[in-house]
C-alpha cells in the first residue's frame, strides 16, 4: 500500500515543495525514514507514533518506509509530522483514496495529538497557491498569517484527528487573517535627544531619503540612543514591503504583527556575529540578521569591532538589495533592503584622539580607522560626529519624533513622487539633475576638498533629500553645501 | 617616469666632500653615490642642515609638526635631511619641498632604488628639487643592517638632530647617539605620555635633550636666541607662520573662531554660535571650499594651517 502527502520545508525565507511518500507493506515492523532527514525529522517517528494512537487512528504494526522527495534537498525541522502522519493514514486505507490529492500539510505533532505552531506558513501558503492544490492544511496557531497571502485556502488544524474532516462539510473554515497590532511597545521617541542639533538633522535626512549613517563619537556621547530612535521618525511601511517583511518574520518564527502595522524592523546584532548570521547561510539556510532588517533598519554598533569577515560579507548585499546565497546543496535568495546605521568610537580606547586623555597607539588607531573607513562604509551617505553634550544647558525636551517624522513623510512623498518610486538613496548615478551653477558649486568643492566620483554622486543624492525637506523641486547651492558637509567622506 | 639623471659619486677627502662626514672616524667614512643636486651636499658645510627623523609608525600628531618643521626650517634656508622612510621621515621630506628648500635624503639603498614602495612619488619628488645620497652603490637593495649604518651618515651631516616621535628602541633613536658622540646637538620633540611612540623622544628630554616646538626652537639652537639667519648669510625668505586666506563675511568668521575655542562638532558650533544645524553645516561646507577647514578622518571639524586675513 503506498500514499502520497505533500507539505513544504523552508529554504531562506521561501517554501520549497516537499513530497512525503509512505509505503506500508508486510514483512517485521519497522519505520524507516529516508530522504536526507535531519534529527529532528528522524524524531518524528515516535511522535508520529504516539500522535495517531491517542488521536484514535490505528499504527500499523507493518514495515513503514517513508521517503521525503526530493531525495538530494536537506529537510529539517518538525514541521513534517502532519503529512507523514496523513500518508502513514493514506497508505493503510484509514483515510478515503484520493482525501490528500489536492491538500499540502504542513504542522508539527504533539504525542497527544494536538497541532503545534511551524515557522514559515505565510512563504508555505504563498508556494502552494502557486502550486496545484486546492489548501493547504497548517496549524491552528500559525493559520493566521498563513491566511494573509491572498488567493489561497487554508485550513486550521487543531488536532490530528480533524484528518478524518478534510474535504467533508465539516472541515475547519478559514482562518481570520492576522490583524495589524504594535504590540503595544511604543518607540522611543526623539524628543530623548536633548540639544544635539547636528545629530537631529543628520538622523532627519537619512531618514527622509533612506540614507544610511555613520554615528562617530566617544561613548557615552547618544549614539545607540539616536540610532534607536530612528524608526521612530521612519514613514511606515507601504501595503507590499509590509507583507514582504511578515513574510520574512514569519519564516524566521517572529511575530508578524508590527510589521502589518506598518513597523519597520529594526535588527541590532552584537559585534561578535558571523558573517552567516548577518547574511544569512548554513545547512539548511536560515535568513540572516540582513534579511530580518528586510525594509528597515540595519544597526551595526561599534562596527570596527566587527569581524571583517561578517562586514565585507555584507558588501554586496547592501548593493543589491538581496543575499545570494550559494552552496553545494543550495542557491538561495534571500531579500535584504535595509538601511544601514552604524556607530563607532573615534579611536580603539573610545575617548578620542583629540580628548587629550586617548592612550592609543598610532598604528592602532589607524587600524582601527581603516576599518571604519573599509568596503563597507563605501556605501555609506552620510557621517556625523557627536560629543558628549554638555546636559546642564539642555532642560527642555527636543522636538517630538511626530513633528520630524511629519516632515520625513512629506518628502518622501515628493520623492517616490518623481516617478520610479525609490528612495533617493537608491537612485542610480546620473538620475537627479543639477542647475549650472550647483554644477559649479560641486565642481569647485571637489577641487578644495577632493571628491571622488561616487563622493559626487553622494553629494547629489544627499542635497536631493534636503531639497524634498525643504518641498522644492530644484536642488539650490544651499542644499549643495549642507550635503557636501554632511557626507562621509572617502579616503 | 624619472627623467634620467647622473649618478654621482664623492670619493671621501675629494673637492665637494662635506667636511662634517670627517668628523666620523675614518674607516666608518663613506663614499657617497648620489642622485640630484650634488651642490647641496657640498653647501652643508656653509649653509647648515637639520635631520629630522622618527618613527615609520609615527601618530597624526606627530606627521603634523614633521611636517610643519620640515616646512618652517626649508623656509628659514636650512637643508632638511631625513631617511626618507614612511612616517615623521616622509613628512619631514615632504613638508621641505613644500617650504621651497632643499633637502637630502640618505638611503639605505642604492641612491636611485625606491624603498618604500609607498614612496616612489616622494623619492621623484626629492630627485628634482633635493639630493639622494647613499654610501651604496646604484643598484643595491635595501638591506637589514644597512639602515642602523646609515645612520650615522644622517648624524653626522647636520649640525643639529631632531627626533619627532621615536618608540624606545628604535632607528632613530640610534641617530641620536651618534649625533651625541660626534658632538652634535640633539632635540626633540615632546609626545603624548603614554604612548609607546612618543617616549624615544620623551626619554631624550629627560635625558637632556632641548625641547623641540617649532622651527624657532630649532633656529634658536643653530644661530642663537632670537637670531635667524647665520652671521654674515643671506636673511631667510620670509617668517615662518601661516599663510592668510581670502576674507570672509561675518558669519563664517564667526564659526572659524569658534573652531580655535575647542568646538569641533555641528552639535557644539551650533549652539555656541546659536544657529541651526543646517545653517552651520553650509558654513563648514563653505569654509572647507575657501580652504579653512578640513573634516578630520574619526569625525569632527578643525581649522586648517590658513589664516584670516588682517
Amino acid at each position: 500500500m503506498h500514499a502520497i502527502a505533500r507539505t513544504f520545508t523552508l529554504l531562506g525565507v521561501d517554501a520549497r515543495e516537499v513530497r512525503v511518500e509512505v509505503d506500508v507493506r508486510n514483512g517485521l515492523p519497522a519505520f524507516a525514514l529516508v530522504g536526507l532527514p535531519d534529527a529532528a525529522v528522524r524524531e518524528s517517528r515516535e511522535r508520529v507514533r504516539a500522535a495517531l494512537a491517542n488521536s484514535g487512528f490505528e499504527f500499523p504494526q507493518r514495515r513503514i518506509t517513508v521517503n521525503l522527495a526530493p531525495a538530494d534537498l536537506r529537510k529539517a525541522g518538525p514541521g513534517f509530522d502532519l503529512a507523514i502522519a496523513a500518508a502513514v493514514l493514506a497508505a493503510t486505507g484509514q483515510l478515503p483514496a484520493g482525501a490528500l490529492d489536492d491538500v499540502a500539510l504542513a504542522g508539527e505533532l504533539a504525542l497527544d495529538g494536538a497541532v503545534r505552531a511551524v515557522p514559515g506558513t505565510m512563504a508555505m501558503a504563498e508556494a502552494a497557491r502557486r502550486g496545484a492544490v486546492r489548501a493547504i492544511a497548517v496549524p491552528a496557531g500559525s493559520a493566521p498569517e498563513a491566511a494573509l497571502i491572498a488567493g489561497g485556502r487554508v485550513i486550521p488544524f487543531e488536532r490530528l484527528e480533524q484528518l478524518r474532516e478534510l474535504g467533508g462539510e465539516r472541515e475547519p473554515a478559514a482562518p481570520e487573517p492576522v490583524r495589524p497590532s504594535s504590540n503595544g511597545a511604543g518607540l522611543a521617541d526623539l524628543a530623548d535627544l536633548r540639544g544635539q542639533a547636528g545629530l537631529r538633522r543628520a538622523l532627519e535626512v537619512a531618514a527622509a531619503g533612506g540614507h544610511s549613517i555613520l554615528i562617530t563619537g566617544p561613548p557615552g556621547a547618544g549614539k545607540s540612543m539616536a540610532a534607536r530612535r530612528l524608526p521612530s521618525i521612519l514613514p511606515p511601511l507601504g501595503p507590499r514591503e509590509a507583507v514582504e517583511a511578515a513574510k520574512v518574520a514569519s519564516a524566521c518564527g517572529r511575530p508578524v504583527e508590527p510589521a502589518l502595522a506598518g513597523r519597520r524592523p529594526f535588527r541590532a546584532p552584537h559585534h561578535t556575529i558571523s558573517a552567516a548570521g548577518l547574511i544569512g547561510g548554513g545547512t539548511p539556510p536560515r535568513a540572516g540578521e540582513a534579511t530580518l532588517a528586510h525594509h528597515g533598519v540595519l544597526f551595526l554598533d561599534e562596527l570596527p569591532e566587527f569581524g571583517r569577515g561578517a562586514l565585507e560579507a555584507l558588501r554586496q548585499p547592501l548593493e543589491e538589495g538581496t543575499v545570494n546565497l550559494v552552496r553545494a546543496r543550495y542557491a538561495i535568495e534571500l531579500p535584504c533592503r535595509f538601511q544601514l546605521v552604524a556607530a563607532a568610537n573615534p579611536c580603539p580606547c573610545g575617548c578620542g584622539p583629540r580628548s587629550g586623555g586617548c592612550t592609543c597607539d598610532p598604528a592602532g588607531v589607524r587600524a582601527y580607522e581603516s576599518k571604519l573607513t573599509g568596503a563597507l562604509a563605501d556605501r555609506i551617505d552620510i557621517s556625523v560626529h557627536v560629543e558628549q553634550p554638555d546636559l546642564g544647558s539642555f532642560t527642555d525636551p527636543g522636538e517630538g519624533s511626530a513633528a520630524v517624522r511629519d516632515r520625513v513623510l512629506a518628502a518622501r512623498e515628493l520623492a517616490l513622487g518623481r516617478g520610479d518610486g525609490r528612495a533617493n538613496a537608491e537612485l542610480e548615478p546620473g538620475a537627479v539633475r543639477l542647475s549650472p551653477q550647483c554644477e559649479r558649486r560641486l565642481a569647485e568643492a571637489g577641487l578644495s576638498a577632493g571628491l571622488s566620483g561616487r563622493g559626487r554622486e553622494r553629494v547629489i543624492r544627499l542635497a536631493r533629500t534636503l531639497a524634498d525637506l525643504d518641498g522644492r523641486r530644484r536642488i539650490a547651492p544651499g542644499h549643495l553645501d549642507e550635503a557636501l558637509s554632511l557626507r562621509r567622506r572617502d579616503r | 617616469m624619472s627623467r634620467p639623471l647622473r649618478p654621482w659619486t664623492l670619493e671621501p677627502g675629494a673637492r665637494g666632500y662635506p667636511a662634517s662626514l670627517t668628523d666620523l672616524r675614518p674607516g666608518e667614512r663613506p663614499r657617497l653615490h648620489g642622485l640630484g643636486d650634488r651642490s647641496l651636499i657640498a653647501s652643508v658645510d656653509e649653509r647648515p642642515a637639520v635631520t629630522i627623523v622618527g618613527s615609520r609608525n609615527a601618530s597624526g600628531y606627530g606627521l603634523r609638526i614633521a611636517e610643519r618643521l620640515g616646512h618652517d626650517l626649508a623656509l628659514a634656508g636650512i637643508t632638511v635631511v631625513s631617511g626618507l622612510a614612511r612616517g615623521i621621515d616622509a613628512a619631514a621630506h615632504r613638508g621641505a619641498l613644500e617650504g621651497g628648500g632643499g633637502t637630502v635624503a640618505v638611503l639605505a639603498c642604492g641612491p636611485e632604488v625606491v624603498y618604500p614602495a609607498s614612496n616612489a612619488a616622494l623619492h621623484e619628488r626629492v630627485l628634482r628639487s633635493g639630493a639622494l645620497i647613499s654610501e651604496h652603490p646604484p643598484g643595491t637593495a635595501a638591506r637589514r643592517g644597512f639602515f642602523v649604518r646609515r645612520n650615522r651618515i644622517m648624524a653626522a651631516l647636520s649640525a643639529v638632530t631632531v627626533i619627532v616621535e621615536a618608540a624606545q628602541p628604535s632607528g632613530s633613536l640610534v641617530t641620536a647617539d651618534r649625533a651625541l658622540e660626534l658632538g652634535r646637538t640633539v632635540g626633540a620633540v615632546p609626545g603624548q605620555v603614554g604612548i609607546r611612540v612618543a617616549e624615544g623622544a620623551n626619554d631624550l628630554i629627560r635625558d637632556g635633550a632641548h625641547l623641540i616646538r617649532d622651527a624657532a626652537d630649532v633656529l634658536d639652537l643653530l644661530y642663537g636666541v632670537g637670531v635667524r639667519s647665520p652671521p654674515g648669510g643671506p636673511a631667510p625668505r620670509s617668517a615662518p607662520g601661516p599663510r592668510p586666506g581670502p576674507r570672509l563675511d561675518p558669519d563664517l568668521a564667526a564659526i572659524l573662531g569658534l573652531l580655535s575655542t575647542g568646538c569641533s562638532t555641528v552639535d557644539q558650533l551650533a549652539v555656541a554660535a546659536a544657529v541651526g544645524a543646517r545653517e552651520t553645516a553650509i558654513a563648514l561646507a563653505r569654509l572647507e571650499r575657501l580652504g579653512y577647514v578640513a573634516a578630520e578622518p574619526l569625525g569632527g571639524w578643525s581649522r586648517t594651517g590658513l589664516r584670516e586675513p588682517e
